[in-house]
């Protein structure tokens, strides 16, 4: 018991990395597990690489495999046919994602610090006012006739940003993390110094708490960068803001729709459905969709995410 | 981060303001179409309004609803009570639905407005089509949307792959012959002939289903899966069928059950591809075959002109379409394509005249459709439309969504006449005995919502033969019982037996 | 706004100044997202009478206008639930929720823990990042995938049993195997966020306490049990009690996409969203669907409620409010 104590001693003295490991057999076994399951993970999109990747003739007689009878590039031509309008609908996601990111990031924290501090006032009323709306909306139509005709939220960034600028999801999750990290004495302690409530949270509490932060950035910027739904509601005559997502599911939607119902529109519609991307194209659209995301996600954990360094122990 | 968010607001609230500054003195009125596929309007739009100004009096801005958008956009603008939305595509399959919407008030009465500005109108569109969308609404009796004059009459057609049914030494008619229940020696043969993994039957299953039993769509019956049916007499479509002119369930007929049994024969011998039976595969796997002409016999809903269509040609077989029966009209086809003003519209009048000249004038008509002459199109010799394709691919709105298409000039491809003999075929079909007539299924919504569910559970797969009927037509019908069916047919044959005695 | 202002003046008596400038700068930092909450989540809420109104169009035909003149009819919109499928619907939905919350909250907490005791940082890292991967993917993406396994004419596990000369299992339209593929599906989708989240929360712990530990010769074991479970309990807790309030609710594309909207697979596929979706595409009834949304609300409340009084009792700290 002593000799485990005292290396153990010896070795945070050091600075030593590992305190207290576990052996490497038990290791193999969590490295097993976590591999296994991170492969399930992954080739899904191996798969929408490979389809993206297909035939149409091949995709057409065996459908979706592995295996696919021949291999062609024509989707991504024709996606880089789209021209313009594809680079233009990438700006729009980045700048969308960017700034709502960062919007969203700030009002987040800036909402759950006071939650967490026991000692505001009237943390019970805010904290129900952000909670309620979790389990209560007014549904699609009175949102929509609020923002549009109150807010003026139409055809226009703001609408794409703006009504998921905030989500007490996010609220309670970063006030959970601040009740996890952040020692009540710090903030004593600060107060006692004299400081400010704002520079204590900048200064104080965001540097002990930026792994929370960057989950929840990661959170935002991931439901910003997915979300299509508001663009169609939204954007009605100017579709110089359309971001990627909405192009991408414009297009299944028309596909899935002509085939739906293609008894009831002619000829004309049946010219149409002959027209429409291909499955390999949409699979294509899915690869640029996720890659950027999928670039930046290490990042986060790079970068922002200074503190997030995994299995770590911060001395 | 205030000042962000007021930033935000603030910037909202300018633009949307500026909206407002930017229109002159003529108020604008926006119409939200279906099925478009068009990214650049600005030089249709400029030649439109140009043209309108005077005869119309009013701007025009578009909404170019898609196929996969328009009906969350339109029902959201339409409960939403949204002004901005003036005039919007309507008709009995879209969310939208015609006589439930024009019931619910969000559509606008026109009557007043055809008597006041409609003189044209009413010349340029038969009368059938005018009597067609006359129906009980909001206001009472009346029109509630300029029906768009197309493809109004149903016709359903066998869809023949004739260069593999040559192959096989049959013709088209030796097919006709035998009939839907003796196909099995040509399946045989086929599947001997293209191996294994070739399945010769491509049919979507509720067409096909309606084919065999001669079953027709009842407007404002649930809209996923039908469950009424009237049946057509196949050889005159104008006279009563063997059930009369009464509404049956569908399901429990033993035309169905002869049917599904068939169906379920071909399946198991593995004429059709096991993925036609499944919701999300079966329209996929459909096209797919289609693509290729990898089939033998399939179903199509025929319209005019469809064999000339580019997709048919581009199959690289030759394809017969056989049709069923003469074409009919009935409720659902000839309310298939129309333009309704919502009723929260600030410029109804505009919208009207807007309509109208749609409706009746070439000019504005072809300029809507086809683009503006010397960019979208050019006019040959002949006097024939030439579509300039780079053009086209950012501004092509579904024509017969637009409105009036007999009166655009002919294309290249269909070749000189086309739109004439267009307008004879349709003019010549004859109506069935209950057209008109329009189920109104909110005394029984609850009933048919759970109907609904029932029927998505066990009919497609019936339909493509994929169960034994044996066993599972029983359990259907047994919980269609269960879930209402008697209660909703009754309401279904009293609206029906009333109409029929107006 | 004001009225908090107020309150404060009134009470200014009664506080030291610094505690009530304490209270305004705190309120302060609340004002964006409080504003936001008032614009754009309850001002819509009076969009809640819909339910149980027979909503439809009036002159003039303005959104408010359409709500103050339909007529009230109680609780027939919430009538859709006669129906013979109800049974059914409420036991999937109830069901597949229940399980999915322990295995899920067992299986991540056990996926977080793993992750933070690597040795091997690098690899550690590379198992988080494509652990998120299927966060990416939509269900409609997702159901691509399952198909190629399953597709009864060219998936991979038909292709093996004709191979072996085995009957082959047409999956869409047996019901056996459905629990098992949308339990998987529902784990692989949502293991790597919740892990995430797990994981973060374990990084935040105070190290001093795992120094602590290993000094009073607690193995690594005992550290997890003793240390790091207790240091995620509030994590944990919220998250439960936030998966219980949608128990209720489910994921529309899991059941919807994935069994390809196969009718014969409904007995097990069948929950309150897939129901109302399928139902509201037929009727169009705006009504209905309000009621259907307002009584996932009400039961998630309810929950919500129930859950949070529990963990009162037992753990105070780690409540949601």
């Amino acid at each position: 018991m002593t000799a485990v104590s005292q290396s153990a001693k010896k070795k945070i003295k050091a600075g030593s990395f590992s305190l207290n490991r576990f052996g490497t057999g038990t290791q193999s076994v969590f490295h097993l597990v976590l591999a296994a399951f991170s492969l399930m993970c992954i080739i899904p999109f191996i798969f929408v690489i490979i389809i993206a990747f297909s035939s149409e003739e091949s995709i057409r007689q065996i459908g979706y495999s592995f295996a696919p009878l021949s291999w062609s590039t024509q989707a991504f031509t024709y996606t880089f046919q789209l021209g313009n309008a594809l680079w233009r609908s990438y700006f729009n996601s980045f700048l969308i994602t960017a700034v709502g990111t960062l919007l969203s990031v700030s009002i987040t924290v800036l909402y759950a610090y006071p939650l967490f501090r026991r000692d505001y006032r009237f943390r019970n009323f805010f904290n129900f006012l952000s909670f309620f709306t979790m389990i209560f909306g007014g549904g699609l139509v009175p949102t929509f006739v609020i923002c549009k005709s109150v807010l003026g939220l139409s055809d226009n960034y703001a609408a794409l940003i703006v009504p998921m600028l905030f989500s007490p999801f996010n609220v309670i999750i970063m006030r959970t993390f601040l009740q996890t990290t952040v020692p009540t004495e710090l903030i004593e302690a600060a107060t006692i110094d004299g400081s400010g409530e704002y520079s204590t949270l900048l200064r104080i509490v965001l540097p002990v708490v930026k792994p929370g932060i960057a989950t929840i950035a990661l959170l935002v910027s991931l439901a910003y960068w997915n979300e299509w739904f508001l663009s169609l509601l939204y954007l009605n005559k100017n579709m110089e803001i359309m971001p990627l997502q909405y192009l991408l599911m414009r297009m299944q939607r028309n596909a899935d729709f002509l085939a739906k119902n293609s008894s009831m529109l002619g000829a004309d519609a049946a010219k149409a459905a002959a027209q429409l991307p291909s499955q390999s194209l949409k699979m294509a659209l899915v690869v640029f969709i996720v890659v950027p995301i999928a670039c930046a996600y290490p990042f986060f954990q790079r970068y922002v995410v200074a503190g997030l360094t995994i299995g770590s122990v911060k001395g | 981060m205030k000042k962000f968010l007021s930033l935000i607001l603030t910037l909202a609230l300018i633009l949307s303001v500026c909206s407002f500054a930017a229109a002159d003195d003529l108020p604008t009125i926006t119409i939200m179409f279906h099925g478009s596929n068009v990214s650049d309007d600005s030089a249709v739009l400029e030649k439109v309004n140009e043209y309108i100004a005077d005869k119309v009096g009013a701007k025009l801005e578009v909404i170019w609803g898609t196929w996969g958008d328009f009906d969350e956009k339109a029902v959201n603008a339409l409960t939403s009570g949204d002004k901005d939305v003036d005039i919007v595509f309507t008709c009995s399959w879209s969310s939208d639905e015609y006589n439930s919407y024009a019931k619910k008030g969000y559509f606008l009465k026109l009557d007043d407005l055809i008597e006041q500005y409609g003189a044209d109108l009413k010349a340029a569109i038969p009368e059938s089509l005018m009597q067609a969308a006359t129906i009980e609404g909001a206001e009472g009796k009346g029109v509630y949307a300029v029906n768009g004059f197309k493809d109004t009459a149903t016709q359903n057609t066998w869809d023949v792959n004739v260069t593999l049914l040559t192959e096989l030494g049959y013709t088209v008619d030796d097919l006709m012959a035998k009939g839907f229940f003796g196909w099995d020696e040509i399946f045989a043969k086929a599947k001997e002939v293209k191996g294994d993994s070739f399945y010769p039957f491509l049919v979507e299953p509720m067409v096909a289903e309606r084919m065999v039993t001669n079953s027709i769509i009842v407007a404002g019956d649930a809209g996923s899966t039908n469950l009424l049916s009237l049946y057509l007499n196949p050889e005159d479509v104008s006279a009563d069928g063997i059930y009369g002119n009464k509404l049956v369930n569908k399901f429990g007929t033993p035309e169905y059950k002869a049917f599904a049994e068939q169906m379920h024969k071909y399946y198991e011998a593995g004429y059709i591809d096991p993925a036609l039976s499944v919701g999300e595969t079966s329209n996929d796997c459909r096209t797919n075959h289609q693509k290729d002409a990898s089939y033998l016999i399939g179903t199509q809903s025929y319209a005019f002109g469809y064999e000339y269509s580019a997709d048919v040609l581009a199959r690289g077989a030759e394809i017969k379409f056989v049709p069923c029966t003469d074409p009919y009209v009935d409720t659902t086809a000839s309310q298939g394509a129309m333009m309704a003003i919502n009723s929260a519209s600030e410029h109804p009048e505009e919208a009207f005249k807007f309509l109208a000249l749609l409706n009746s004038d070439p000019t504005l008509m072809t300029l809507m459709n086809y683009g503006v002459e010397g960019i979208h199109y050019t006019l040959n010799d002949e006097g024939l439309v030439i579509f300039n394709d780079e053009a086209r691919a950012t501004y092509s709105p579904w024509t017969n969504g637009v409105g009036n298409v007999t009166i655009l000039p002919d294309t290249a491809s269909e070749g000189k006449g086309f739109r004439k003999s267009f307008q004879e075929y349709y003019a010549g079909a004859k109506g069935i005995p209950s057209l008109g007539f329009v189920f109104d299924n909110s005394p029984v919504e609850n009933e048919m919502a759970a109907l609904g569910n029932v029927a998505a559970q066990y009919a497609l797969a019936l339909d493509c033969g994929a169960v034994d009927p044996e066993t599972e037509l029983p359990s259907f019908l047994a919980a269609l019982d269960a879930a209402g069916m008697e209660a909703y047919l009754n309401e279904a044959n009293a609206q029906l037996e009333a109409y029929l005695a107006k | 706004m004001t009225a908090l202002q107020a309150k404060d003046r009134r009470r200014l008596g009664l506080r030291s100044f610094a505690a009530t400038k304490k209270t305004f700068w705190l309120t302060t930092m609340m004002l964006p997202g409080a504003v936001w909450l008032l614009l754009i989540r309850y001002l819509p809420m009076f969009g809640i009478v819909i339910a149980f109104k027979n909503y439809r169009a009036f002159r003039p035909n303005t959104f408010w206008n359409n709500i103050v003149k339909s007529e009230w009819v109680g609780l027939k919109n919430f009538e859709f639930l006669k129906s013979p499928d109800t049974g059914i619907m409420i036991r999937n939905t109830l069901g597949y929720n229940l399980l999915w919350i322990l295995l899920g909250l067992v299986i991540s907490v056990a996926f977080a823990v793993m992750m933070s005791e690597l040795t091997t940082r690098f690899l550690a890292k590379t198992y988080q990042t494509m652990m998120f991967f299927p966060y990416f993917l939509s269900w409609v993406v997702a159901s691509y995938f399952v198909l190629a396994f399953l597709d009864p004419t060219s998936g991979m596990i038909p292709f093996m049993q004709k191979a072996a000369g085995q009957k082959v299992t047409n999956f869409y339209h047996d019901t056996t195997w459905w629990p098992l593929i949308l339990t998987i599906c529902n784990l692989w989708k949502n293991l790597g966020y919740s892990s995430v989240l797990y994981l973060a929360a374990i990084t935040g712990i105070d190290t001093t306490q795992y120094e602590a530990a290993a000094v009073d010769g607690a193995t690594k074991w005992q550290q997890i049990w003793h240390v790091t479970l207790p240091g995620i309990r509030p994590m944990i807790v919220i998250l439960l009690i936030m998966n219980v309030g949608k128990i209720f609710n489910a994921d529309f594309g899991l059941f919807y996409n994935v069994p390809q909207n196969s009718g014969s697979l409904y007995p097990v596929t069948q929950v309150v969203d897939t129901y109302v979706y399928r139902a509201y595409a037929n009727t169009h009834n705006l009504g209905m669907s309000s009621a259907a949304g307002f009584l996932q609300s009400f039961i998630g409340l309810i929950c919500i409620i129930g859950a949070n009084s529990l963990v009162r009792k037992i753990d105070p700290d780690s409540s949601l409010f």
